[in-house]
């Protein structure tokens, strides 16, 4: 199994009265609530908190990409990927990704990876999301409807920049280039490994396990909201006669390590509310903009709320999939432990519940997020170093008995496939 | 193949829908076809016509203009509402011979920046309906599932919803602005407009700046008690000023 310390890069300083006084943490959040002089202190924090996490022994970091929102403050994950590429020596680079229908021509995101594989020395993993409504419709105005269009296009571009040997034409139809021609190219060949982050389209599970590509669930609702979504997915792998490797799937999850249970459960408590209640608030109207869902995706909603209604209205679970106010303020941080957002304790018991999620799961990729909400940076290097000295020698050899690991930069610590980096690239640092 | 919905008799006027689309013969139809013979066609992805993906103005316009020829309408009367107001004179701009009379009701397609049409695709879905309407309580009988459906039947409903409400989210996206001022001084015809007093999507600064905006604009009716999808709203006060307007009045 490997472990990847996953970075949201929140603003840490959202007011207390947040939730009461604004609409949304996302899109339409006031501007006026961010100080920059204080966010050069938590760029800084959590740079040093992810290099901190190569250090202790994570196989990679990640990073990711959110507009207009205040618990991602990383409008170009590549920025930080970039920094993260000259101040870690072997961890992955995980970049979690570019929404690709964002860029425009989308060869930017294949140049911009491609610099980021040679600058690490061949440690990049390519991250595709399609991106949240929140990103892309309401922060980046792009039509829902045409959305996915968009983002198969620019992925068809991509791959094709990285694969192809001479210069070509692409005539899309939103990208029309007379030359494609993308240099630097990657150092992985025939290009960095490609991960999927998303959110539960039917669609995409059945992209991925046809591509062979990594499927990542990304949800804050643990693992066992998420063991419905990943089912999902391996049964699109089984009827595509593929084996079950549990390296083709990635998936978030919150931990929080301490000495004891007692202890985690007072130390972590109060970034899990602000995370929670403040990061979290989300304004409804931003969650379903009409074409973002596929149809596919709408058929299987329509099933599941028949069958809900039948059993007497939607669950719980589905208010807190919308980030709905209603369902976000009544969640206490008993009920985030008791429903598996957060796996805390001591390192054993972080270390048996990791092992269990990730065997129900069966996800390889396990993007662990130390930090959370407003935790400060010594207590997320706590953390960390618990997670790193205590936890991980317990669950690393996961699968790996039996399992390759065919999607982990060539370069990067822990691969099965692993190449020492280029000489070159080696004695610079 | 596109859906086509027909009532009434006298002289032929064409109806293109605004973001409801045309499900079944819905009052405003009933009401219009009291005094002439209606003709309502579908656009792409509203109800009865065939899903389609639509990327850009200039292939909206292309299936605009198709629609409207299958459905026998070009040089026919025409009352356009809302979306398919913007529609119609986008395309009148570019092909004049589409109608030799044209009603607006409730038109987008023009901007202020000083009053920004409201982001209806940001409200919360069940919200929604209070920003089209004065009284959704009326249209929601036309636009809820009849008793009685199976889950099959529900479930084509609700993805038929789905794809009207994607289509009008799409032409609104993210302005309902595509460069209209600067081409509506080609819309040469008699335009007359009807808009509904209530309107709480547009402000009552888009009423004046269609009225002066218009080459031939044929005056302005308005509506009391009626939101923005105005004849949703008052489907016979609607549909007689329509007549009115049109100088059309049967028997």
């Amino acid at each position: 199994m490997k472990a990847i310390s996953f970075h949201f890069m929140p603003y840490a300083d959202l007011p207390a009265d947040f939730t009461e006084t604004s609409r949304s943490v996302w899109v339409d959040i006031d501007p006026k609530l961010y100080d920059p002089v204080k966010g050069h202190a938590m760029y800084r924090d959590y740079l040093d908190e992810l290099e901190l996490a190569a250090e202790v022994g994570f196989h990679g970091v990640a990073v990711n990409e959110h507009h207009a929102n205040g618990y991602g403050l990383m409008p170009s994950p590549n920025l930080m990927a970039s920094t993260l590429a000259r101040t870690t020596r072997d961890a992955a680079i995980v970049v979690l990704g570019n929404s690709l229908a964002l860029y425009n021509p989308p060869l930017r995101v294949a140049e911009e990876f491609a610099m980021l594989d040679v600058l690490s020395g061949g440690r990049l993993v390519a991250g595709f999301p399609v991106g949240t409504p929140m990103d892309t419709c309401y922060a980046y105005g792009v039509d829902p409807a045409t959305l996915r269009d968009r983002y198969n296009e620019a992925h068809d571009l991509i791959m094709a920049a990285w694969t192809r040997d001479e210069p070509f034409t692409f005539n899309g139809h939103y990208t029309k280039l007379r030359q494609v021609n993308c240099w630097p190219r990657p150092l992985q060949q025939p290009h960095p490994p490609i991960w999927i982050p998303g959110g539960g389209s039917v669609e995409t599970w059945q992209w991925c396990a046809e591509q062979q590509y990594v499927y990542c669930y990304l949800s804050y609702y643990g693992w066992k909201l998420g063991l419905t979504q990943m089912r999902g997915f391996w049964n699109h792998v089984k009827e595509l006669g593929l084996d079950p490797n549990p390296y083709r799937s990635g998936f978030a999850q919150f931990i929080a390590v301490a000495d004891s249970e007692q202890e985690a459960l007072d130390l972590y408590r109060e970034p899990a509310e602000y995370f929670y209640r403040r990061c979290l608030h989300v304004h409804g109207g931003y969650a379903e903009p009409p074409g973002y869902k596929t149809e596919a995706t709408v058929r299987a909603g329509v099933a599941s709320q028949v069958e809900m209604a039948a059993k007497g209205g939607p669950g719980e679970t589905t208010k807190a999939k919308a980030g709905s106010k209603s369902a976000l303020g009544d969640l206490t941080f008993e009920k985030m432990v008791d429903a598996g957002y957060i796996l805390i304790g001591s390192p054993t018991q972080v270390a048996e519940k990791l092992h269990h999620v990730a065997t129900q799961l069966n996800c390889g990729h396990m993007m662990l997020l130390g930090h959370f909400g407003n935790m400060s940076k010594e207590l997320c290097s706590y953390n960390l170093r618990m997670f790193g000295e205590k936890v991980l020698p317990e669950v690393q050899g996961l699968f790996d008995d039996q399992w390759e690991d065919l999607w982990w930069p060539q370069h990067a610590v822990g691969g099965t496939r692993h190449v020492p980096a280029p000489d070159g690239a080696r004695a610079r640092r | 193949m596109i859906g086509v919905q027909r009532c009434g008799s006298g002289p032929a006027v064409g109806y293109l829908h605004g973001p409801f689309g045309n499900p079944g013969i819905h009052p405003f139809l009933e009401a219009l076809g009291g005094h002439v013979s209606v003709v309502a066609p579908s656009l792409p992805n509203f109800q009865g016509s065939e899903p389609r993906t639509l990327r850009s103005l200039h292939e909206w316009l292309v299936a605009t203009s198709e629609t409207l020829e299958a459905a026998g309408l070009v040089g026919v009367p025409l009352i356009a509402a809302s979306t398919g107001a913007m529609l119609a004179c986008e395309l009148l701009a570019i092909r004049p011979d589409v109608t030799s009379r044209l009603v607006l009701l409730s038109p987008l397609g023009l901007w202020n920046d000083d009053d920004p049409v409201h982001d209806i695709w940001s409200e919360r879905t069940p919200r929604q309906a209070a920003w089209w309407l004065r009284h959704p309580a009326r249209a929601a009988r036309f636009l809820e599932d009849p008793p009685g459906l199976g889950a099959d039947g529900l479930m084509e409903r609700e993805v038929s919803r789905y794809r009207c409400r994607t289509a009008a989210a799409s032409l609104m996206w993210p302005l309902p602005d595509h460069g209209l001022a600067e081409r509506i001084a080609r819309v040469r015809v008699p335009v007359s407009v009807i808009w509904g007093a209530e309107d709480r999507l547009m402000g009552s600064s888009y009423r004046d700046r269609w009225a002066v905006s218009l080459p031939d604009h044929a005056g302005t009716t308005v509506i009391d008690d009626a939101g923005h999808l105005v004849e949703w709203d008052q489907p016979e006060r609607t549909a007689a000023a329509a007549v009115d307007a049109l100088s059309l009045v049967h028997g």
